[in-house]
């Protein structure tokens, strides 16, 4: 495990020769050994063709190289910290919640009509997510940033969980999501009551939720 | 979670109401705060500041810092205060005969058993001596020991180390793909570029984010030669621009000679 929570708002990462990491720019607090910064232009793995598809996709948050031998701190803003570890699964998050990953896990970018067609690109629009979001896979742990604290909230096919878009932070697991909609003559005049929209997900796995409406 | 009602009896003294609160118990006694922390207070507080006539033995011997005597006061009386800044995180810690260098602006309170003097570096506060101080951090306060390199932004503080000192690491600008990019400013800086080195025995004090507190502009010491940091105010001292934007080098080219 690469990523230690020492308190909620600051994980410590090891560094050792061979192995890489990606941080955000300038989330770096402190680090003791000798390890080197170097941004990153792609903006993460791949080649060129990826850093031009995170480009259009505007999933191309700003990304440093983490190499060296030693131990780094992270933090970043303010907000809180929550290490997600991955086991062979894909962690769906935004680009610029990622304050720093493995780079052992495989980064790609997902565009979200290809899960559910028109209503994805709709439920991106509704939860902030924009068109595209990104993906990583493989096995390593990412730490994801979130405003307030987090909590885990475990998705059973017997249990779909509905989460307010706003709050949503990350999903990973064999889960489906899909916008549902309580709108009622109440919204049309004004009236409602500001939950119209929620994120259901269902199927097995976890989604991340924010203490908080507010976006980074 | 419940709501904890308190009263002047339940109340802490000198000690943690919860993480965002302090409360200090005067009984008679003095403590200097910084202006605008206290946010209530049972009993009779007097809060006077400094340059009064009455306090001068006080300041004289534990105020050494005449720069920052506009922000602050000294309160005088009995009864409990509560001090607290923008929800940071409060935290008290215990001196005992010794030094710790704090920013100036995450310095809440002290008890005038310590002696505030200023750093040599600039916007830092040294307190020598034994008694309690309370301090504000965004996020909680995580020590570290030397030798370690630490954003500036991410200082809140150290002790008993010597001073630290700049260390620039601009290995990625070298070479030839290197030069092109500090030419052309392609790619962008990491950030990164720029850390306080501390080495030697002693603690360094670390808050988990990279929010400042505001600093306020306190002018500069006098111009004196030798003095680090003096000269007009406003001119660049210790903490000189951080590259921060991606994609603009700014005066790191410059300063490394580029």
């Amino acid at each position: 495990m690469a990523f230690e929570e020492i308190n909620s708002k600051m994980v410590r990462a090891t560094v050792a020769p061979g192995q890489r990491l990606f941080s955000q720019r300038g989330a770096m607090l402190a680090y003791q050994g000798e390890v080197s910064f170097t941004p990153n232009l792609r903006g993460g793995q791949g080649g060129v063709m990826s850093m031009i598809g995170r480009r259009v996709a505007n999933e191309d948050t700003p990304l440093m190289t983490v190499e060296g031998s030693g131990t780094v701190l992270f933090g970043h803003g303010g907000h809180h910290v929550q290490v997600i570890n991955l086991s062979g699964d894909t962690l769906y998050v935004e680009a610029d919640r990622l304050l720093a990953f493995e780079g052992t896990l495989e980064q790609s970018t997902v565009f979200l009509g290809s899960q559910g067609g028109v209503m994805g690109m709709v439920r991106g629009q509704v939860s902030g997510q924009g068109l595209f979001t990104t993906s990583l896979k493989g096995h390593g742990s990412v730490a994801v940033m979130a405003h307030g604290g987090v909590f885990e909230v475990p998705i059973t096919p017997q249990r779909p969980v509905r989460v307010d878009p706003q709050a949503y932070v990350a999903h990973h697991g064999d889960v489906r999501n899909k916008l549902s909609t309580a709108l009622g003559w109440r919204d049309m005049v004004g009236r409602g009551s500001g939950e119209a929209f929620q994120l259901e997900l269902s199927g097995s796995g976890t989604v991340f939720v924010q203490a908080s409406e507010e976006k980074l | 979670m419940s709501t904890v009602h308190h009263d002047p009896a339940t109340l802490p003294a000198d000690d943690n109401v919860n993480a965002y609160t302090f409360c200090v118990e005067l009984k008679g006694s003095q403590w200097f705060l910084q202006k605008g922390k206290m946010i209530a207070y049972y009993g009779t507080i007097d809060f006077n500041g400094i340059g009064h006539g009455r306090l001068d033995r006080l300041v004289r011997t534990s105020f050494h810092s005449p720069l920052h005597a506009s922000d602050w006061v000294v309160a005088e009386g009995s009864g409990k205060m509560l001090l607290a800044d923008r929800a940071f995180d409060v935290n008290s810690y215990d001196l005992e005969d010794g030094n710790l260098t704090i920013r100036s602006g995450n310095l809440l309170a002290f008890q005038p058993s310590l002696a505030l003097k200023q750093s040599i570096v600039p916007g830092f506060l040294t307190l020598i001596g034994t008694g309690k101080f309370v301090a504000a951090s965004n996020g909680p306060v995580v020590f570290m020991e030397p030798p370690i390199r630490v954003d500036p932004q991410a200082l809140v503080g150290w002790a008993d180390c010597p001073s630290p000192c700049h260390h620039y690491d601009h290995g990625y600008m070298t070479g030839l793909l290197g030069g092109l990019r500090a030419m052309t400013g392609l790619g962008g800086a990491s950030g990164e570029e720029h850390q306080f080195e501390f080495v030697g025995a002693g603690t360094v004090l670390l808050q988990s984010s990279e929010a400042l507190m505001a600093e306020q502009a306190v002018g500069a010491p006098p111009q004196q030669a030798g003095v680090p940091g003096a000269g007009a105010p406003g001119a660049p001292g210790g903490r000189s621009g951080v590259p921060g934007l991606p994609g603009q080098l700014g005066d790191l080219q410059r300063r490394f000679g580029l």
